[in-house]
């Protein structure tokens, strides 16, 4: 019987690897193309090393007259940072007076906030536009940067994170002395980094990977973000396919490389944060 | 010493208002009046172009025109089509996969982390690759042709295979989460029932069947409304992917609503189409609810 077990678990892992290299097939295709020659990329059989290698490619994406992907991925970069800045202090702050301040109709206001956690995002884009387009930001990082930071999701989940911080703390350092302020900024968002930490990552992410907002509120080719940039590039380089790879490992590889390092926190994390996609 | 105290709540009214006010403000600006406006604007015949001036109030016509024009409805059926496809996949394959994986296997963290990749990568990079991988002469057709098949389909340029290749690749994509949520549910099955079920003489299918499938019921209904909701919000995926195409084969309401907005520059008649959408989620939203407390064996 214990035998049987052990021979099974071993089949069941290869047939899991086996659907995790699947999973993964994608990206490792992606890899090697991009420093393939473009007429290697189909090549029968698929070769994982690429033989001749080739770094033309990426140097390529670098030197494109008409493509500005330095351009793209700085306006990336910042988008992405000031976004994380912003809802480091502005999402901490909020949860902390919806958790730990007691104000008349706090709960009220905050079950309308929940209530508009419902709204799917695509019914808002008409009015958000011409909101957008009278506040003179369309065409900014901006018109990307305020809809990720009303987003009510990590209000919710730091509340909940601030909530479970014992009350008894709060209480001490009153006594202490201290206000409110001192109390969210020396005592709750320390305590909370766990949370705080797993904003931070899944904003990346999601910010980092926005197309929807950077399609509809930027035209300028020059202000422009990576996942509109490299459709843009995909669909001007038609047949150029290790191009076409390496400009999507670029945009992939900040993600994959956070990803590596943060695994374990990313899946442990997943379930509660991660579920509205 | 009624003073003091009224005084100590007064303070903490003002200092808690000075914590959510920021975000409040925001909020309103930029979630509250849109989605207000996205109702009104649904009853009127605002074009992109049009002063406010022309603007006029036309009650339900958007929503007439809507249920008589033959494309919404195909985008419509084409939503449902998606959904049909990706959310029985995306649960079955969630559920197998953390079954497999509950088990005791080796390299379970490595395994963990590749099938959840996907999840947290850039769609359209995504896209560019897939396009080359189902492509013409790419490594799906070589392999199809390979296996004898002749005159390999390209999935994505094909009229028929378009719609449920790109729910397929979406399922690619999102069902590491629906693994990892399954794993944490199946983690808190109590051990003790499954080994009484096995002494009981149940067999493997029947303590599936019998002890798991209702002990995560709750996860399982969680997951499906949450699948539901995602499948709706679809633009990214379909219009990386492709762009509606071939023909209107992928056109879905996500699509059909940007295009009648920004292309076709009926902001009217395209408030009333997101509208609908928003309705749908609105009754799975209330569903979910309500079912909590009926469906579900805790």
């Amino acid at each position: 019987m214990y035998k049987k077990n052990k021979v099974l678990s071993w089949i069941l892992t290869i047939v899991m690897l086996l659907i995790g290299l699947l999973c993964i097939y994608p990206f490792i295709f992606m890899l090697s193309s991009s420093f393939k020659v473009s007429g290697d990329v189909l090549q029968k059989p698929f070769q994982i090393i690429p033989n001749p290698v080739t770094f033309e490619n990426i140097k390529g994406l670098f030197h494109s007259d008409y493509y500005n992907f330095p351009k793209w991925y700085v306006n990336t970069v910042m988008m992405t940072g000031i976004t994380i800045i912003i809802k480091l202090f502005l999402i901490t702050f909020t949860a902390y007076g919806f958790s730990k301040v007691r104000f008349k109709g706090r709960d009220a206001i905050f079950l309308v906030l929940l209530a508009a956690m419902m709204i799917p995002a695509d019914i808002m884009i008409l009015p958000r536009y011409m909101i957008f387009k009278n506040l003179k930001l369309l065409n900014s990082m901006w018109a990307i940067i305020i809809p990720s930071c009303v987003d009510v999701y990590f209000v919710f989940l730091l509340r909940q994170a601030f909530i479970s911080v014992p009350e008894s703390i709060s209480e001490a350092a009153k006594i202490d002395g201290c206000n409110h302020f001192t109390i969210y900024w020396r005592i709750i968002t320390p305590l909370a980094k766990p949370s705080i930490a797993t904003m931070v990552l899944f904003s990346f992410v999601w910010t980092w990977n926005d197309y929807m907002s950077p399609y509809l509120y930027i035209s300028d080719i020059n202000k422009q973000m990576l996942s509109v940039g490299i459709k843009l590039f995909s669909a001007g380089q038609v047949q150029d396919y290790g191009s076409q790879m390496a400009a999507a490992t670029l945009v992939l590889l900040p993600i994959i490389f956070v990803f590596l390092f943060c695994q374990r926190f990313f899946i442990e994390n997943a379930t509660s944060s991660g579920v509205k996609g | 010493m009624a003073k003091p105290r009224n005084r100590m709540h007064f303070k903490e009214n003002i200092t808690g208002y000075a914590f959510i006010t920021p975000y409040l403000l925001l909020f309103i600006v930029f979630t509250g009046i849109p989605f207000i406006c996205s109702i009104l604007f649904s009853f009127t015949n605002l074009t992109y172009i049009s002063k406010l001036d022309n603007l006029k109030l036309v009650g339900l016509a958007n929503y007439i025109k809507m249920f008589q024009s033959p494309e919404v409805m195909a985008a419509l059926g084409r939503t449902f089509l998606y959904s049909i496809v990706y959310v029985p996949v995306i649960m079955v394959l969630g559920f197998a996969l953390a079954m497999i994986v509950n088990k005791g296997i080796h390299c379970k963290g490595a395994i963990r982390g590749m099938v959840f990749l996907p999840y947290v990568s850039n769609m359209v990079a995504v896209a560019v690759i897939f396009k080359i991988i189902l492509g013409p002469s790419g490594p799906f057709y070589q392999i199809l042709q390979f296996l004898g098949v002749e005159n390999p389909p390209l999935p994505l340029l094909s009229d028929k295979l378009a719609l449920p290749a790109v729910a397929l690749i979406a399922v690619w994509k999102g069902v590491g989460l629906n693994m990892i949520t399954y794993l944490g549910a199946l983690q808190n099955v109590p051990a003790e029932l499954d080994e009484a079920a096995q002494i009981d003489g149940a067999n493997k299918w029947q303590r599936i069947k019998n002890v798991v499938i209702p002990m995560i019921s709750p996860t399982t209904f969680f997951l499906i409304i949450s699948s539901i909701i995602t499948s709706l919000q679809n633009f990214t995926v379909i219009q990386s992917l492709t762009e509606g195409g071939p023909g209107q084969s992928t056109t879905v309401m996500a699509l059909s609503i940007v295009r009648t907005a920004f292309v076709q520059n009926n902001t009217g008649f395209a408030s009333a189409q997101a509208m609908i959408v928003f309705l749908i989620v609105m009754i799975i939203t209330l569903i979910q609810w309500r079912g909590q407390k009926k469906w579900v064996n805790y």
